[in-house]
């Protein structure tokens, strides 16, 4: 099985610092590997134990991507693809235009998978843009995947339902972060991940003649702090009254 | 320039609340809007203009036929503005519909407007550390954030059908598990009693529900709780990419307060928080605050509570 999957590097949101004017500082800020990013590498992994074959790591960031890449070569991915871009610089479209002219570059592959979405931004949207601008099935928010030959059956968890779906290969799939609990790399893996092979490739040549694309959010800021921050120390049956006097002063306690 | 705007969820409580933020921009900007629909299973309570989309095959059952349905029925109506309910189906339908028509997209957003005409709206970003402005040009596909919105008072308006004929789907829907309602109905709870990890075995979310229950209210959860422990059922939980609630009472037990946590609780009018740990960032999001053992702590409100009622 030939199975690639899609990451992002970045900026770690715990990290993050917010001046006093409530701006935050994204230039040199802490990035990591987007959060739920894990979960898809490691059901790639899984998929790879299960099938055999070749996990292709496939990433659109900049050179503080490659950070990002060798950690999931170190979680066991064989090699990496990092298209050189900034993707705060663009929109989503065009994230997935990159991830998709660099999946066909190096496919076909029989299953892409994705997370649901990214930790910084959060929009969800490149996987199924990559799934209807590849052709290809696609499946989002799975919590289980089984493969059969050629085709998997996949549980999707949605807000209302767990739906069940089958759907051929090759095939797009996102995960949920309950899917499964990912690894940790050994250092000996870290120390390793470092001479597997990274293939870097350019917008020009994957795109070739076509315009920027400009990115529809900005504007970032932080959202002013307004709650009361109140704190209750001292011996339980103190505190509790105190917070329930609080909360009944509030209106929001039944009456 | 009069505006059309459609308004879309594949969901029937969702679709009312696109209803009336397309409304509302409709009435802003002095245009008109639609409230579309997809086969004849989701009744369309509101709007004065209703359009159902259907096709050979029921769309309800694949987000990638719904798209293509509606995509098709978007190139002849060709509406300036398309809401989507940003529900995980929904966010799959804007994302496809925005590749079929070459149309910009975002999702998440809210307090969408009309302005210098552009659609401007806002979205949480970094975990809802930041709120980031979102601006697209027209025409263009907007997924709204779920629970932020009003809904319209119904309307008993006809329906126009528009059929489309064939529509493909590559995927198969085998089975739809439809999760039990009624038992969980955070996202409308006035009041939500929530557990996170200070609990130490399934066993004492008894003494969480007994507080929910004493406080009428409903039973919320950390990430932990659902995903790794499996203590909770996956739809209690409540967060990033859980649910997100606004209650009158959040009150959160044992839960440290990860920025995934808080995103989902913002918009709650009072926060109360217990928790061991002082420097827990719970406290940084809450109104009122104890430090204590909720193992404790709990009892104590519940003793305090009942003297109350006589």
């Amino acid at each position: 099985m030939k199975i690639a999957v899609c990451v992002k590097n970045a900026v770690d949101e715990t990290e993050l610092k917010v001046d006093s004017g409530g701006n935050p500082q994204l230039r040199g800020a802490p990035t990591k590997m987007s959060t739920f990013d894990k979960n898809a590498v490691e059901e790639a992994l899984r998929l790879k134990a299960a099938h055999q074959g070749e996990v292709v790591v496939v990433t659109v960031g900049t050179s503080e991507a490659k950070k990002t890449m060798k950690e999931a070569l170190a979680m066991g991915s064989d090699r990496g693809i990092l298209v050189s871009a900034d993707p705060m610089a663009m929109d989503n479209r065009r994230t997935s235009e990159l991830l998709a002219a660099a999946l066909k570059k190096g496919g076909p592959y029989d299953m892409i998978l994705c997370s649901e979405g990214s930790s910084d931004m959060y929009s969800g949207l490149v996987p199924p843009m990559l799934g209807e601008l590849l052709g290809l099935p696609y499946v989002g928010y799975a919590k289980k995947i089984d493969v059969s030959g050629k085709s998997a059956k996949v549980e999707r968890a949605l807000e209302d339902s767990i739906d069940v779906v089958e759907a051929p290969l090759p095939l797009v799939v996102s995960v949920v972060s309950e899917i499964n609990e990912p690894r940790y790399p050994t250092l000996i893996q870290i120390m390793q991940a470092g001479k597997k092979p990274m293939e870097e490739l350019i917008p020009e040549t994957l795109l070739p003649g076509v315009a920027p694309a400009m990115p529809l959010v900005g504007g970032m800021k932080a959202q002013a702090m307004t709650r009361k921050r109140v704190v209750f120390e001292g011996p339980p049956a103190e505190t509790a009254k105190k917070l329930v006097d609080a909360l009944a002063a509030e209106g929001v306690l039944p009456r | 320039m009069s505006v059309k705007i459609w308004a879309f969820s594949e969901s029937p409580p969702v679709a009312n609340e696109v209803a009336s933020v397309a409304s509302a921009m409709a009435g802003a900007g002095g245009g008109s809007f639609a409230v579309v629909g997809l086969d004849e299973s989701g009744p369309l309570l509101t709007g004065e203009e209703k359009l159902v989309v259907r096709a050979d095959t029921p769309l309800s059952a694949s987000p990638e036929a719904a798209a293509s349905a509606l995509a098709e029925a978007a190139k002849e109506a060709n509406p300036d503005v398309i809401l989507v309910g940003s529900t995980r189906d929904g966010k799959e339908i804007a994302a496809r519909m925005a590749v079929k028509l070459g149309r910009p997209c975002a999702s998440e957003v809210f307090g969408a407007a009309l302005e210098a005409g552009k659609l401007q709206g806002k979205r949480n970003v970094f975990a809802g550390k930041l709120t980031a402005e979102v601006s697209l040009p027209l025409p263009c596909i907007v997924a709204l954030k779920v629970g932020t919105n009003t809904a319209l008072p119904p309307s008993s308006a006809m329906a126009s059908e528009r059929m489309v004929g064939t529509v493909a789907s590559k995927t198969k829907l085998l089975e739809r598990q439809e999760k039990q309602k009624g038992t969980v109905d955070l996202r409308g709870a006035k009041l939500i009693v929530s557990a996170g990890r200070g609990i130490k075995k399934k066993e004492d979310l008894a003494l969480v529900r007994d507080l929910a229950v004493t406080l009428g209210g409903a039973i919320g959860c950390s990430r932990p709780l659902s995903a790794d422990m499996g203590w909770l059922p996956e739809e209690h939980h409540i967060g990033l990419t859980g649910i997100t609630v606004h209650p009158d009472l959040y009150l959160a037990l044992g839960i440290s307060g990860q920025l995934q946590h808080v995103a989902g609780i913002k918009d709650s009018k009072v926060i109360a928080a217990v928790n061991t740990d002082k420097s827990a960032p719970i406290f940084e999001a809450s109104d009122y605050g104890v430090v204590g053992d909720l193992y404790a702590v709990i009892p104590a409100m519940l003793k305090e509570l009942k003297a109350r009622q006589h």
